[in-house]
């Protein structure tokens, strides 16, 4: 990681060095947000992105750590100011609307405790207008109980930006939707987000999540950011196999020899001449090839133009955007996709042991 | 899909919770029970227990609800602490409980001795009488509320304070509502535990007609009465059971079994 990186952003909006230790878990991060940046945290489970946001939110309190917004700091030694004066909003993967109040009136209810002048009538009306932002214009009466879980989320979606928060943490927040409605709620956060003119951190396990509404990707793993860049950047060079996996493509992180990758486990992973130049010298690098790249035999392959064979064992299929994934044993595992009816011809099944092959050509190679 | 064999465990369990009210039915005294009822001998201990039984049960909400929320958003090891200490005059016999106040609060007692000195005396008072029945209707209340509020646990809480909420409104607002079935449930359970006191404010509050006398001391001196007879109890009992089943029905029996 370049020092670059982590410099400070010269009108970060909020700014946050955070560290814990909590067991045998250890966090340790820094980060900024621009205004209106949406940052996508990325990170597989248990690498500290909800801690993350409570620690910023005011939920926990850190070990050792300063968070400032907009110059004021909120959290550093020996002051620690309460959530509910930071105006950092928080939405969740559930929505968590007061159960024994109307739509209208969990809208209204952020709006008042934000403007103790604001009398209930206007605060009703000015609910209305918000539900009418996220389309649930004639839900107002709605008990929380009889509305879907999307247009639960959009009245709770309502609510965290009624109340005016200078950051919203967003928590996995299509986790809980169904594969039609997510893709809706993802626009309209986006929308929402755009209009407001909030800056948001978005802690997501879905890359389509950080493509559609972050500028920016921070990847955190066992507690630290180990990569962070622009969406593009991050996604086109994955640096680690969880934003590999994520982003649909295998990676294969080990040491660059003689022109190739050599994975943990022994294998030799030859590149395309277009990168094996850059691998002349040893160091770490990776390897990067589709899914779709892997060939998948039931026997060592006779007359191999691949120059990447090996064989594994199937531990894993499952349904893919593409057809079926295959996932196979190695560290790292590769993944292969193939269409169902050839995993019906091929036979396979888990525990199969399989060849692979992969095509030079088909590798990109990184100097890490 | 219940076991056959458990109905006939369940059937003797039901008719022994119901054959003795049966039982009592058969014993009352129809033609003569509107004179007994409307006798000061009934209806001054009647409004006594109204009295007192109100007034424990706005302390308990008053004291309990507080201690509740205490005890829910504890630490694990001092909410056990504080939940055992609270179960205890639940699970004491209420003569115990009864003596226990008396040794505090009566003469010679630690707090009884600074209170004489002030002037002020509380056993065998209405005092004493609305002490000892919150004394053994404060740890239902508490209980039932507690237990609401860790089920409902802090989640809307913490979305109530993210949005701007103070501690004040939170509570007020979100925490409140959210375990009104559970205080519902604890206030009913309270009152009527509350009513239907008798050992403590025996030895605390005493029998005197009028001061403490309450429904249950007023029955108990009906039945062991010299020379009366048991008629008077059992109009007296069936009073008792009467308002406890107005009060429920009142409530609305499905909100109050939110507790079980």
């Amino acid at each position: 990681m370049t020092p670059a990186l982590w410099k400070s952003a010269a009108n970060a909006l909020l700014e946050a060095n955070l560290q814990l230790t909590r067991g045998s878990f250890t966090l340790d991060v820094r980060l900024t947000l621009a205004p209106g940046e949406v940052l996508a945290l990325l990170g597989p489970n248990g690498s500290g992105k909800s801690t993350v946001l409570d620690l910023l939110a005011g939920l926990a309190a850190p070990d050792v750590g300063t968070v400032t917004i907009d110059g004021a700091v909120l959290t550093a030694p020996g002051r620690f100011v309460a959530p509910e004066r930071r105006a950092i909003g928080l939405l969740g993967q559930d929505a968590l609307l007061f159960p024994h109040l109307s739509a209208r009136a969990n809208v209204a209810f952020a709006l008042r405790v934000g403007d103790a002048q604001l009398n209930a009538s206007l605060a009703r009306k000015e609910a209305d207008r918000w539900l009418d932002r996220v389309g649930l214009k004639d839900f107002g009466d709605s008990l929380p109980r009889a509305l879907s879980g999307g247009q639960q989320q959009r009245v709770a979606l309502a609510r965290a930006l009624a109340a005016g928060p200078r950051v919203l943490l967003l928590d996995e927040p299509m986790a809980a939707l169904d594969a039609e409605t997510a893709p809706f709620m993802r626009q309209l956060i986006r929308e929402q987000l755009a209009e407001t003119g909030t800056s948001a951190i978005i802690v997501t396990h879905d890359i389509v999540d950080a493509v559609v509404l972050a500028n920016r990707v921070a990847v955190l793993h066992d507690g630290a950011l180990i990569d962070q860049g622009t969406t593009a950047e991050v996604l086109a060079a994955p640096r680690n196999p969880f934003v590999a996996a994520l982003a649909g493509v295998n990676l294969v992180v080990g040491t660059v020899q003689n022109g190739a990758i050599v994975a943990p486990d022994g294998r030799i992973f030859w590149v395309r001449p277009a990168d094996a130049g850059d691998l002349d010298s040893t160091g770490p690098g990776a390897a990067v090839f589709r899914p779709a790249s892997v060939v998948v035999h039931t026997e060592q392959p006779r007359h191999a133009s691949p120059r990447n064979v090996w064989s594994a064992r199937v531990t894993a299929i499952e349904p893919g955007s593409g057809g079926v994934r295959l996932r196979t044993s190695g560290d790292p595992e590769v993944i292969a996709e193939l269409t169902p009816a050839a995993v019906a011809d091929l036979g396979l099944q888990l525990g199969s042991t399989v060849w692979l092959s992969v095509k030079a050509t088909e590798v990109s190679a990184y100097r890490r | 899909m219940i076991p056959r064999l458990l109905y006939l465990p369940a059937s003797i369990g039901l008719a022994l919770l119901v054959l003795p009210l049966a039982g009592l039915l058969l014993k009352v005294d129809w033609p003569g029970l509107p004179a007994l009822l409307l006798s000061p001998e009934a209806l001054q201990p009647l409004g006594l227990s109204l009295a007192t039984a109100s007034v424990s049960t706005v302390l308990c909400l008053l004291l309990g609800v507080p201690l509740a929320v205490v005890i829910a958003r504890s630490q694990p090891r001092v909410a056990g602490l504080l939940r055992a200490l609270v179960t205890v005059p639940l699970v004491l016999p209420p003569l115990v409980g009864g003596i226990a106040l008396l040794s505090l609060l009566g003469r010679g007692g630690v707090l009884g001795n600074t209170l004489e000195l002030a002037g002020l005396r509380i056993p065998f008072t209405t005092a004493a009488v609305v002490i000892a029945q919150t004394f053994v209707a404060l740890p239902f209340l508490v209980i039932a509320v507690e237990g609401a509020l860790r089920t409902a646990g802090v989640r809307y809480e913490r979305v109530a304070a993210t949005l701007g909420a103070g501690r004040g409104t939170v509570f007020a607002r979100i925490t409140l509502p959210l375990v009104a079935p559970g205080l519902l449930a604890g206030t009913v359970l309270s009152f009527a535990r509350a009513l239907g006191e008798f050992g403590a404010t025996a030895l605390f509050a005493g029998n005197q007609a009028g001061v403490t006398r309450t429904m249950p001391l007023a029955i108990y001196t009906a039945f062991n009465g010299s020379g009366v007879t048991t008629d008077q109890a059992v109009a007296l009992s069936l009073l008792l059971i009467a308002v406890a089943v107005i009060i429920l029905v009142l409530v609305g029996t499905r909100r109050a079994s939110v507790l079980s």
